[in-house]
């Protein structure tokens, strides 16, 4: 199975959904449908703020901890950057569908895992923020996110963006980061054993990945040699300003 | 959750007229499909289905699990069909609605009870051990005609489908990673479709296949015809409470056996293009670990 580096994303995929987007990077696909402000229920509204509701559905199997455990994590990094306040007693609904994951050839997988998929936190948060865009809910800022994992290599360690299923299993911790686009440390996910050291050289790594500042189009075949990673950042606003050409076509 | 938008007086109305003078809002004849699309995924067993602008994925796994006690020498085959709010905000999770039950319900008469799988073959140790496949349908789109999609993804996952290969020696089973062997396609019988006639009017005296969403929210009732190529008939099921004339359920079962024809021909196609896109080394039939039945 080839495994696209470069992550790829299409806006506006479902013709119901208020918003949508397909994203796939590193082997994962998602696709998420966003609908919102709609009525929230009874049971759920929020006087003041909007409810930002987000479920992650896995490509095979009922949902369990583990899906629900990523639905935690991305529920409160999303409301961090969606303007709740503007919606009070309304839902913002964000489903988030994994289509596919990659696999390791090495190993039988089981479909049933506890353990939590650390690696597919950036696909989906990427992918939410893009069906975020596509329909127009208003937000403090957009968001890129990255995961890192620490290889050891002999005796030294070495950083690995977007590991394979391969080097997870080698990994001596996984990292996932994301920052907004006012370069903020968003969410800071961590596994496994690593020092404070370590840590730092993980969140420089990240930033470099999410938080590239723009650059000119002279410069840009410069940094593209040495830059380790795709810039995220350069990514998100690409694919948005192809979206609003081929929207605003007409004008 | 808000509740599914109905259509109005002015709507529904002036759908049903059209419909009356032979005419269909999209210009279809009555016994048009829409467009049926199909692509796989990089991996074995994804099926994403359009039909119009109605789009469904099917994906299917296996594993070795304990077989049920009453059938030790029965594999586990299970179809779940769970609609999520990306449909529709209408529907929510682990609520199931009218239309879930019955989606599931007629994949399950269609696929599972026809005998399209062979569950035996999915035996490994009589009692103790045994495959479970599993097919996911997910509905990432709903507008209309939900059963014929889910129907004809279910079925080309399960086709396009390999299982890891295993073996057993002096009692221990062995279940061999992709990297050691070629995973083995599953034991197929007859591929099953479904074709959904909708009735319209006091009488049912009109007849429309493949409804679109707004055709469904103004119909009086609906067929749904389970056969495969040899127009073997897996399941009939009317619903909804207008009768139909007889001589018309007839001629719409004719009708039906040469669609499920034509979409039969259609996943063979899309199945022998995939078998060759992924064969470009040529060295599939040396890596294949399958025997001949």
């Amino acid at each position: 199975m080839a495994i696209s580096t470069e992550p790829e994303a299409a806006l506006s995929v479902l013709p119901r959904a208020d918003g949508s987007a397909k994203y796939s990077h590193a082997g994962y696909t998602v696709t998420a449908s966003v609908n919102g402000p709609i009525e929230a229920q009874r049971r759920d509204e929020h006087a003041y703020e909007a409810v930002v509701d987000v479920i992650v559905r896995p490509a095979a199997g009922a949902g369990g901890t583990r899906e629900r455990h990523l639905e935690s994590i991305l529920q409160s990094s999303l409301s961090q950057i969606i303007l709740i306040k503007n919606f009070p007693r309304s839902l913002i609904q964000i489903v988030l569908q994994i289509e596919s994951t990659p696999e390791n050839d090495y190993v039988n997988t089981k479909l049933v895992q506890a353990s939590l998929n650390f690696p597919i936190i950036p696909a989906l948060l990427q992918t939410a923020v893009l069906a975020l865009l596509s329909a127009a809910v208003p937000m403090r800022a957009t968001a890129t996110a990255s995961v890192v994992a620490v290889v050891p290599e002999g005796q030294t360690k070495r950083m690995v963006v977007d590991p394979s299923p391969r080097d997870l299993d080698i990994a001596k911790s996984v990292h996932v980061l994301a920052f907004t686009s006012h370069d903020e440390l968003l969410l800071a996910e961590s596994e496994g054993d690593f020092t404070v050291k370590e840590w730092d050289d993980v969140y420089e790594t990240a930033q470099r990945i999410c938080c590239r500042p723009a650059t000119t189009a002279e410069t840009d075949m410069a940094i593209d040699d040495e830059a380790a990673g795709p810039d995220m950042r350069h990514f998100l606003r690409s694919t948005m300003e192809t979206k609003i050409a081929a929207d605003l076509h007409w004008k | 959750m808000p509740r599914e938008a109905e259509p109005s007086l002015n709507e529904k109305q002036f759908l049903l007229q059209a419909i009356q003078e032979n005419l269909r809002l999209d210009g279809r004849e009555p016994d048009q499909y829409r467009p049926l699309g199909l692509t796989f995924g990089d991996e074995h067993g994804v099926a994403d289905v359009t039909l119009g602008k109605t789009r469904v994925l099917a994906r299917a796994s296996a594993e070795v699990t304990v077989p049920y006690a009453d059938r030790p020498l029965d594999g586990v085959f299970t179809i779940a069909t769970e609609l999520s709010p990306m449909a529709s905000p209408a529907f929510e999770v682990n609520r199931p609605t009218e239309t879930e039950v019955l989606l599931s319900r007629l994949l399950e008469k269609t696929v599972r009870r026809s005998g399209a799988l062979d569950t035996e073959s999915l035996c490994l140790v009589a009692g103790q051990k045994c495959w479970s496949v599993r097919v996911d349908v997910h509905v990432l789109s709903h507008d209309g005609n939900l059963i014929d999609a889910s129907c004809f993804a279910v079925v080309a996952a399960l086709r396009h489908f390999r299982k890891p290969d295993t073996s057993i020696e002096g009692g221990v089973l062995t279940v061999y990673t992709p990297a050691e062997r070629e995973p083995v396609p599953l034991g197929w019988l007859h591929s099953p479709f479904c074709v959904t006639w909708s009735y319209f009017g006091d009488e049912g005296e009109t007849a429309l296949l493949d409804a679109t969403r707004a055709e469904e929210q103004v119909r009086v009732g609906s067929c749904t015809i389970s056969l495969n190529r040899h127009g073997e008939i897996c399941q009939i099921a009317k619903l909804g409470g207008t009768p139909v004339d007889a001589l018309m359920l007839l001629q719409c079962t004719s009708i039906a056996l040469a669609k499920v024809k034509e979409i039969s021909s259609l996943l063979d196609r899309k199945l022998d293009e995939d078998t060759k896109q992924r064969n470009k080394g040529g060295r599939a039939a040396e890596l294949t670990a399958e025997n001949d039945r």
